[in-house]
């Protein structure tokens, strides 16, 4: 990352959106924390402490957006500059798709799959070594929870595993 | 969730049918989870170790005590009751606030419909003590003291909302005092809030029973209808002038709609328990004498229960508005 | 006299052939578990318990304290190897821990944390059979406002936790404290944050949020890079620490042992608390606080011996009061309690041998554990030379079983995976996942002892400062924050510190 990436008023600057999501996360906390009322100091409810960490939230949000005003910050572009994004990507697309197989396929009909396509995505490892892998993890995995340490995997509704 | 085609809807169907039918039959397969809703090492928690103990002997497999305190007791049933499958590996112990506190407050479960109750297993005793160090040597000192000064005599409850903090507001009402109730997660914070003297007095279960022995703490009252045995020099609240008796019985239950086999299966393991003479022992370390109702008679129980605490509830205007 | 009476008495009963066999199936599985992240002491105590109900009470307790000590070595492994923090006390070992893994010095952090926890294991054991009963009192003299300026205090040394931007580190540590109240609220059984969802009831899971916010996030920036992608851009150069690491440890070590054994006797986040704050502060006593972050072996032997140290000072309130400071010591409580033991004032003069011989059992079980760590060492180091592309599919597999492993529950998976692609965000726009991790920790507590504090003192905050503990964690707090505010005075100190240093 140059310096020279760095741009004031943009509205690609990531500094200025990584303030504003704080802001509006803290915006969100403090009113969460009216809906749940505050209480009195004498007993303070349900609510008293996450109005007073949204009320910092919002100011610490503020500092990092007067900052990225008044100093600039470095861009979206430059901070996946020189990156492969692709990979980071095709790495999350899997963990969801693992996500929602898993409670419905059990534990070992999803991760061998994530680990096939995780082993050939990533950076191809050759196939006669990404199959035995991928097999042999989960499995031996799977075997020791279930037998030495009496922990039950998901099984899913084929009842495998 | 992906929708699954009408094939694979069957074929689960099938599967789930297979291994239900399999399921009463070889149950348990797994370990069991027992929640119990208090932090542990207090009086409950032991007890209930003890007692899950002795039932995975009988059921064959282990049962694993999975503390989850707060919300007088409240938090592990109302998680259960929200988020367990009906299966028998989850199960809760209920303490009456479960009860209790939809009377009192919006929460998150109906006592009527949300669980499957099992067994009955057992009550409290209840005591208020304090620092031995501290200035109330009789219940009539600490009465004394708060009538000088109202609000200022503070003690720690496991919850709000549990017997105990009933309790103590039924007793303040009679005996015309203002008493603060500052409420912890259960027995252990209790005794360390009462024994580093930052609440004057502490009204738990028996969990402080160690530490009254050891000289630490002092006893001034029981909420059993007798004197204990162990502490025969100590008055109950009806001897005192307040015709009260408090032990919040207690028993087990599972999320709705568990299979009536499991629960049988459960019942009978949880009543082989508390017959077990090692846990007979371990429960009259906390003067807790085993109270044994089986699953109909505990259903009864709960509605005469809550029948019983709404009219307290409303007599203390603490009722929900 | 009596003491080395009852020392020797202890041993007596600890070097039986039965205790000792119990005592190292203890540290083994300690150790297993403690490698394994996610899957911790508790779920390992909870399921063995029965077993150890066939032998004498002795033998029983021995063993389940072997595996809660034993996993406190194991922790640190996954951190220092993969970034991964076993549990939440390894969560600092991980900021330099991982950084030395990457320079090709895995060897001597693993080395200088093993070595780091069986020094600090045993000073704790030889304080708490000197000291024991005489600091019960420390355990109880926290009141709830106390507890809330020591949780303030935490907070503060999260600064310090910091690389980049202060106001980001903060800001994270806010969303921290936020995520740590989801859930029913523990005073009223109010539902917060939950969304209607009926698993957040509960509240959101340490574990899949650590593995998550390091593990997860972890491989997927590894898995952008185009040149530097394998895990040790460095050759590995030496297995165990050299001379000049040894001198660079020794005053942490000592410092962090100390720390971590008095924090330890606090009920509730002892060990976490004190592996922060030595961490903390062996970064403010360096000369060159830069390093920290970057490598530096003393942010690995403080923490590590400060979490090992609490580990021994947890006993004490558990001896010699019955309250039990952690949900491992409550374990440990109930296997007395079915041993037909009951832990209070009473236990060590009734039950002098259990006492001793569980203590000298300790002594033993911490060399059993350097003996069988060290070897393991070389084993570990190897593990790094596996290529990255096999690797990260591993470490995600792992990941994904420890997180299920903790709670038995898939939404805990998708909250792991959740926070593994904010915590990539996070890093990728310069928001660091260490400060966020301490304050979820930490606000449950904070909160709670807030809310107790102000009942008891009828709302008058005046209460923080008349109490001398809490006044105590007040001004240290504010020292470390307006600290680094005043060059002039940060100058004057680094003086005093070189001088020293010579």
């Amino acid at each position: 990352m140059s310096n020279n990436s760095n741009v004031k008023f943009r509205f690609n600057n990531s500094e200025l959106w990584g303030g504003l999501i704080g802001l509006g996360l803290g915006l969100f906390v403090i009113r969460s924390g009216l809906k749940l009322k505050l209480g009195t100091i004498n007993d303070p409810g349900s609510g008293y402490v996450l109005f007073y960490t949204g009320i910092l939230m919002c100011l610490f949000a503020a500092s990092i957006i007067i900052a990225s005003l008044s100093e600039g910050g470095p861009t979206f572009g430059s901070r996946w500059e020189n990156a492969r994004w692709t990979k980071p990507l095709i790495v999350i697309a899997s963990l969801t798709a693992f996500a929602f197989s898993l409670d419905t396929f059990g534990f070992l009909l999803s991760s061998i799959p994530l680990m096939v396509l995780l082993l050939r995505l990533i950076d191809p490892v050759r196939w006669s070594l990404a199959i035995p892998i991928a097999v042999i993890a989960p499995l031996g995995m799977w075997w020791i929870l279930k037998r030495l340490l009496l922990i039950q995997l998901p099984s899913g509704i084929f009842e495998i595993g | 969730m992906s929708r699954p085609s009408r094939l694979m809807f069957a074929v689960a169907a099938v599967g789930m049918l297979i291994s239900a039918a399999a399921g009463a039959q070889e149950y348990p397969t797994k370990p069991i989870t027992l929640i119990v809703p208090w932090p542990a090492g207090g009086s409950t928690d032991l007890t209930m170790r003890a007692i899950a103990e002795s039932a995975s002997k009988i059921l064959g497999q282990p049962i694993a005590i999975d503390n989850k305190a707060g919300g007088g007791g409240t938090v592990g049933p109302a998680t259960m009751a929200a988020a367990a499958k009906p299966d028998g590996y989850t199960i809760a112990q209920l303490p009456i606030t479960v009860f209790r506190l939809p009377l009192m407050q919006e929460v998150s479960w109906d006592p009527s419909k949300d669980f499957s109750y099992i067994i009955h297993l057992t009550g409290y005793t209840f005591g208020v003590t304090t620092n031995t160090e501290s200035q109330f040597k009789t219940w009539k000192d600490v009465v004394d003291f708060a009538k000088q000064n109202p609000g200022k005599v503070t003690y720690a409850t496991p919850g709000a909302g549990t017997s105990l903090h009933i309790g103590m507001e039924q007793i303040a009402t009679l005996a015309g005092i203002k008493l603060t109730q500052v409420p912890f997660k259960g027995g252990a914070e209790t005794n360390a809030a009462v024994l580093g003297q930052h609440t004057m007095l502490q009204a738990d279960s028996t969990g402080w029973r160690p530490l009254v022995d050891a000289g630490k703490l002092r006893l001034l009252m029981v909420w059993t209808s007798a004197r204990s045995p162990n502490f025969p020099d100590v008055p109950t609240l009806k001897e005192l002038g307040y015709p009260m008796v408090y032990d919040s019985p207690f028993g087990i239950a599972g999320p709705k709609g568990m299979d009536p086999k499991i629960v049988a299966k459960l019942h009978d393991a949880f009543k082989k328990a508390i017959e077990d003479p090692a846990v007979i022992a371990t429960l009259a370390k906390y003067d807790m004498v085993p109270n044994y109702k089986n699953t109909e008679d505990y259903k009864k129980f709960v509605v005469e229960v809550t029948n019983s605490e709404r009219k307290v509830i409303d007599s203390l205007g603490l009722a929900k508005k | 006299m009596d003491t080395i009476i009852n020392v020797a008495h202890g041993f007596g009963i600890a070097l039986l052939p039965v205790n000792l066999v119990y005592c190292f199936i203890g540290v083994f599985i300690g150790t297993l578990v403690g490698v394994l992240p996610g899957i911790g002491p508790i779920s390992a105590m909870s399921l063995l318990l029965p077993v150890t109900l066939s032998g004498t009470p002795e033998s029983g307790i021995i063993m389940m304290a072997g595996i809660y000590y034993g996993s406190m070595y194991g922790g640190s492994t996954t951190s220092i190897l993969v970034n991964i923090p076993g549990e939440a006390a390894s969560v600092v070992t991980c900021i330099d821990g991982h950084q030395m893994a990457k320079q090709g010095r895995a060897g001597p952090a693993l080395g200088i944390s093993a070595f780091g926890s069986f020094i600090a294991g045993t000073f704790a054991l030889i304080a708490l059979m000197l000291v024991a009963p005489s600091l019960a009192s420390v355990a109880i003299a926290f009141g709830p406002a106390d507890y809330f300026s020591l949780m303030a205090l935490g907070l503060v040394v999260l600064t310090f936790l910091t690389q980049g931007s202060m106001a980001k580190a903060l800001l994270m540590a806010c969303i921290g404290i936020v995520l740590g109240l989801i859930g029913l609220d523990s005073i009223t059984a109010q539902p917060r944050l939950t969304f209607g969802r009926i698993e957040l009831i509960d509240g959101i899971g340490l574990v899949p949020v650590v593995m998550g916010l390091f593990g997860v996030a972890e491989v997927l920036l590894n898995t952008e890079q185009i040149i530097k992608r394998d895990i040790i851009n460095a050759k590995i150069t030496q297995l165990f620490p050299s001379k000049e690491d040894w001198k660079a440890s020794t005053g942490p070590v000592a410092r962090g042992t100390v720390l971590g054994f008095f924090l330890g006797i606090l009920p509730g986040g002892g060990a976490v608390i004190s592996s922060f704050a030595s961490y903390a502060l062996e970064k403010r006593l360096s000369k060159t606080p830069e390093r920290f972050g970057n490598g530096a072996i003393e942010g690995v032997a403080g923490p590590e011996a400060a979490n090992n140290a609490a580990a021994g000072g947890a006993f004490i309130p558990l001896m010699t009061l019955g309250i039990p400071p952690n949900v491992v010591m409550a374990l440990l409580l109930g296997a007395f309690v079915i041993h037909g033991l009951q832990p209070g004032p009473l236990l060590i003069t009734q039950n002098p041998g259990l006492f001793w011989g569980i203590v000298a059992s300790m002594y033993i079980g911490n060399v059993m554990l350097l003996v069988l760590n060290l070897p393991m060492i070389g084993m570990w180091v190897q593990l790094l030379k596996l290529p990255y592309n096999i690797l990260f599919p591993l470490i995600v597999l792992f990941t994904i079983i420890g997180v299920y492993c903790s709670s038995n529950n898939v939404f805990d998976v998708y909250v792991m995976i959740a926070f593994g692609v904010i915590g990539y965000f996070m890093r990728k726009l310069g928001y660091e996942p260490a400060p966020l991790v301490l304050a979820f920790v930490l606000g449950p507590m904070l909160e709670n002892n807030l809310r107790k504090s102000l009942i008891l003192s009828q709302g008058d905050l005046m209460t923080f400062v008349t109490r001398p503990i809490s006044a105590t964690c007040l001004a240290l707090a504010v020292v470390l924050l307006v600290g680094p505010l005043l060059p002039s005075l940060r100058k004057k100190r680094e003086l005093v510190a070189l001088d020293e240093g010579v």
